[in-house]
């Protein structure tokens, strides 16, 4: 199975069901501030990701871009402002309420489960959107999920590794583990963090490939320092300083943007 | 403070409420109404008193184990034992002696000392493993538990209070009022109001060297932060060194007071290891006012307990702990998660 | 120090073809053992060796898959214990309710486990250091209630025959019988415990174990998972306490005491945390340590009361050398004779 092939959206939730949901926008944060005491690691963000829409946050450091993405996903909660996803209010939804709802998220230090293998970590991340998380039986041969959780190895080219430990993959594996997890169950948004962090050029190469294989209806978030990784797999661009978004545009618009080449591009293309 | 009046309106009256109406119970005289439902007031003064300098009590007892474990993550279990131990060689000194005072330097230095031998020796080895530490905090208190049954046996020991301390002192408290109109007043062992005037100053000392003194600063930027700490130059070792061995000198001397005016005996090491773990929990870890704070609730609840309810005292801390437990899990002064 | 519990699998043979030669003969040693032990050893040794193993077991689960060193395990075994002294028959018949034996067992191992369930919900949302105090605070609170309550517990004394059920005419408390009904419950423990660490539910709780964070970010209810975790062990070692009391024949607050309670966590740590079978290894050392050392002890001119220390000190040995216990060292032994016989395997084992 290649990525292209996974399975779409599935029907919708129940509350688009219920028709209580207006805006067709997969992601909506609208003044969102996160505090820390006296420090404001984000401030009065206001972002709209329409579904399907392939983004890239860039900044330097400290510029808020992880606070963002932990904001989105559940592990803090906003001091103040709204996040919508899909439409519906999940400001204070917990991170595994989000989750359901077709959110999934990479981290900049892989977050994997050291030790499992490799397929139970795929096969968990197939588990966790859907029923039966408690179930003590085993699971059959013949289970959709562990077949699914097979498919998803073989599409991260995972599966000479599969019943290795994962404390005892490489740093490159890790990291298409890491993907793997995300793209499990039927995702309807991800947000990347610095996926290309440590890879070589060669992984860097078909890391840009599996992102812009993604199907059409998955939209993204990407932040990454790598530039040219972002720009190739993003069709908008947004710029945060400060905890501020400073500029968004078209990945043409912002390379060739005045004020962005001279804080962040100097003469390199690196941020 | 002033952020708990804003952020809390309504609990701060009724905590104001309860305090007032509390006060009323203690100092005025009970009208006859109230002394049929609620029993004599002299027993209700003696409950409340015992419960205040048991807390007094359990907070010298609880404050080294709650720094202990604030700065280094190290959740002693052996605090217990190293405050029957110091209550045990308390009672040998002063014996030895005829020197009640004296005892307690004594102590101090003993049960410090090994206190510093076991950071220095054991726990250092086996920094950042909190869940090993704890292991061997269990390994070394039943160790001590079975070399002090050796050594002092089964019996009850009780650490004679000195000449000077004992007997009964009056108190301002009306306890009730002669046919006449006179106030009676309270009459109440001396030692145990000592004890919690001593418990008080060392409870204000502790306070003042942790936010005034800049030791006290290193061991707040500690509990924060620790690789920081160390990365700054600071001979973190050090610290770890002299607070661990003050917590197990404060655990000693605690023991003389507890021998004193209760008395030492083979299942005291775990009741006061548990209760250190209660105080903490309800006041929060690592928080000096915390164990403070935890330790009177707790002292209270107990005696409370005992005179009104007997068979259900030990319900009503264990109650304590769970609503602690279920709203709010870091402890009363706990620092938010 | 890690308490993860490895579970990966290789292929899947036939049941016969899977099960090792050596543990085929173990099994058959074990069911043949009443035609060559004596009462004493089937009663005393095997009888508690498993029933230490179950409790034992319980808290290996929740250590070794889940990653919480809970102390609370003695306790629910002992309420256990007590449900079914106080619902069935016993020698203090103003409290006994005489129930039957279909009815008082089942509802003692639902109280247990409820009782566990719920001290789970309120260990479970701190840090995991946390989990051994508040359990052992709650553990002493229980054992000082118990003590002081005689309209329930019957306080210091406790209840005394408390005895099996006679079913199919058989004493169950006679030594063959006893130990095949320990041994059976026993096996049946460990077997559930490995099978459901595979399991949706076992490798979600290894998941959460490993990273709770990223749990969440899958989808999973950490929460959720890991009180339900309390609730299967504590059925585990409710099922433990009932054929603990059973075996003294009284079930008093010393059954719940703390030195009963560090006892179970020696056993489990000494045994080694990381595999099912651990704290059953765990439980016999510590039986036999028990049963033998007072002897030994004497033998050396000390007072036969001084096990205690025995125990204290071998299990600072074991937490300071092999944090992994027993089994812990029984590796490192098989991975360096491992690397003895193939000069090309060196490194890490």
């Amino acid at each position: 199975m290649t990525l292209a092939q996974m399975p779409p959206a599935p029907v919708r939730t129940a509350a688009e069901r219920l028709g209580s949901v207006s805006s067709g926008n997969a992601l909506e944060l609208r003044g969102v501030t996160k505090l820390f005491g006296a420090l404001a690691a984000i401030a009065d963000v206001t972002l709209t990701v329409r579904p399907g829409e392939r983004r890239a946050v860039l900044g330097s450091n400290g510029a808020g871009k992880t606070t963002l993405f932990n904001c989105v996903t559940g592990d803090f909660l906003p001091t103040s402002g709204t996040i919508r996803l899909f439409g519906e209010d999940v400001t204070s939804f917990p991170a595994h309420e989000r989750i359901r709802r077709g959110l999934r998220r990479t981290y900049q230090i892989s977050l994997l489960f050291g030790g499992l293998s490799v397929a139970d970590n795929v096969y968990l991340a197939c588990r966790g959107v859907s029923r039966g998380r408690f179930s003590l039986l085993r699971p059959r041969l013949s289970d959709v999920l562990v077949a699914r959780a097979s498919e998803l190895v073989e599409a991260v080219h995972l599966t000479a590794a599969r019943d290795t430990l994962v404390a005892n993959l490489s740093y490159g594996q890790q990291r298409q583990l890491e993907i793997a997890l995300a793209l499990a169950g039927a995702p309807r948004f991800i947000l990347f963090d610095e996926p290309a962090a440590g890879l070589s050029p060669t992984e860097r190469s078909e890391l840009v490939s599996i992102l812009t294989n993604l199907p059409g209806h998955i939209g993204f978030i990407i932040i990454e320092h790598d530039m040219d990784v972002a720009l190739r797999v993003a069709e908008s661009v947004t710029m945060m300083h400060n905890g501020r978004i400073f500029k968004e545009g078209t990945p043409q618009e912002i390379e060739n943007d005045a004020e962005v080449q001279e804080l962040y591009l100097g003469s390199g293309g690196h941020v | 403070m002033q952020s708990f009046y804003v952020r809390h309106p309504l609990w701060s009256v009724i905590l104001l409420v309860l305090a007032a109406g509390f006060l009323w119970l203690v100092f005025a005289p009970w009208p006859p109404g109230l002394e049929q439902v609620m029993g004599r007031k002299r027993i209700f003064l003696n409950a409340i008193l015992s419960g205040v300098t048991l807390g007094a009590l359990y907070f010298l007892v609880a404050s080294g184990f709650t720094l202990v474990f604030g700065l280094m993550r190290n959740v002693n279990l052996a605090h217990g034992s190293l405050y029957l131990l110091g209550g045990y060689l308390g009672y040998e000194v002063a014996n030895a002696t005829g020197y009640w005072l004296l005892a307690f330097p004594a102590v101090f230095i003993l049960v410090g000392a090994l206190g510093l031998l076991l950071q220095h020796q054991v726990f250092r080895r086996m920094e950042g493993e909190e869940l090993r530490q704890t292991l061997v905090t269990i390994g070394i208190s039943v160790v001590l538990a079975d070399i002090m049954l050796w050594i002092w046996g089964g019996q009850s020991y009780q650490v004679l209070s000195p000449d000077w301390l004992s007997g009964p002192m009056t108190l301002p408290l009306i306890s009730s009022l002669r046919s006449n109109g006179d106030a009676v007043y309270l009459t109440y062992p001396q030692v145990r109001i000592v004890i919690l005037v001593v418990a008080v100053l060392i409870g204000l000392a502790m306070w003042l060297v942790l936010n005034r003194s800049r030791l006290g600063m290193l061991i707040r930027a500690g509990v924060d932060d620790r690789e920081m700490l160390a990365a700054s130059g600071v001979r973190i070792q050090y610290v770890f060194l002299g607070v661990f061995a003050f917590g197990a000198g404060m655990a000693g001397m605690a023991g003389i007071i507890g021998g004193t005016f209760q008395s030492l005996s083979p299942g005291e090491d775990t009741r006061f290891l548990l209760a250190s773990l209660v105080v903490v929990i309800v006041g929060g870890m690592g928080s000096i006012p915390g164990a403070a704070l935890g330790a009177v609730i707790i002292g209270l609840a107990e005696q409370i307990g005992l005179v009104y309810a007997p068979t259900y005292s030990v319900v009503f801390t264990f109650l304590i702990m769970a609503v602690v437990l279920a709203f709010r899990p870091q402890g009363l002064l706990g620092a938010g998660r | 120090m890690t308490y993860a519990a490895s579970t990966s699998e290789p292929a899947r043979p036939m049941l016969l073809e899977r099960v090792p030669p050596h543990l085929w003969a173990i099994g058959f040693l074990l069911l043949a053992m009443p035609l060559f032990a004596s009462n004493f050893v089937l009663f005393q040794i095997f009888g508690w060796t498993f029933i230490l193993g179950m409790i034992g077991l319980s808290l290996m689960f929740l250590a070794g898959y889940g990653g919480m060193v809970s102390l609370i395990q003695m306790t629910v075994a002992a309420l256990a214990g007590y449900m079914v002294a106080i619902l069935g028959t016993s020698g203090v018949a103003t409290i006994s309710l005489g129930w039957p034996w279909w009815l008082h067992i089942p509802v003692a191992i639902f109280i247990a486990a409820l009782f566990g369930t719920l001290v789970g919900a309120l260990a479970v949302r701190t840090e995991g250091i946390y989990t051994i105090m508040i359990t052992l605070a709650i553990a002493s609170a229980f054992f000082y209630f118990a003590r002081q309550n005689y309209g329930l517990f019957n306080g210091y004394t406790g209840f005394n025959n408390v005895l099996p059920p006679q079913l199919f005419g058989i004493d169950w408390r006679a030594p063959a019988p006893f130990y095949y009904l320990t041994l059976a419950c026993a096996a049946l423990a460990y077997g559930a415990v490995v099978y459901v660490a595979r399991s949706p539910f076992g490798l979600a709780l290894q998941g959460v174990r490993d990273n709770p964070r990223r749990m969440g970010a899958l989808g999973f209810s950490v929460t959720a998972h890991r009180i339900l975790a309390y609730t299967f062990a504590s059925v585990i070692a409710a099922v433990g306490g009932i054929l603990l009391v059973w075996q003294n024949a009284q079930v008093s607050p010393g059954t719940a005491g703390i030195p009963q309670v560090i006892d179970i966590l020696v056993i489990a740590v000494v045994g080694g945390v990381r595999r099912p079978i651990g704290p059953f290894i765990g439980a016999l050392i510590y039986v036999l340590l028990r049963v033998f050392s007072p002897d030994v002890l004497l033998a050396f001119g000390l007072s036969g009361e001084r096990f205690k220390l025995l125990i204290g000190f071998g299990f600072l040995v074991i937490v300071f050398f092999s944090p992994d216990g027993v089994l812990g060292l029984w590796e490192k032994y098989r991975s360096r004779r491992a690397e003895a016989r193939d000069p090309l395997r060196g490194g890490r084992p």
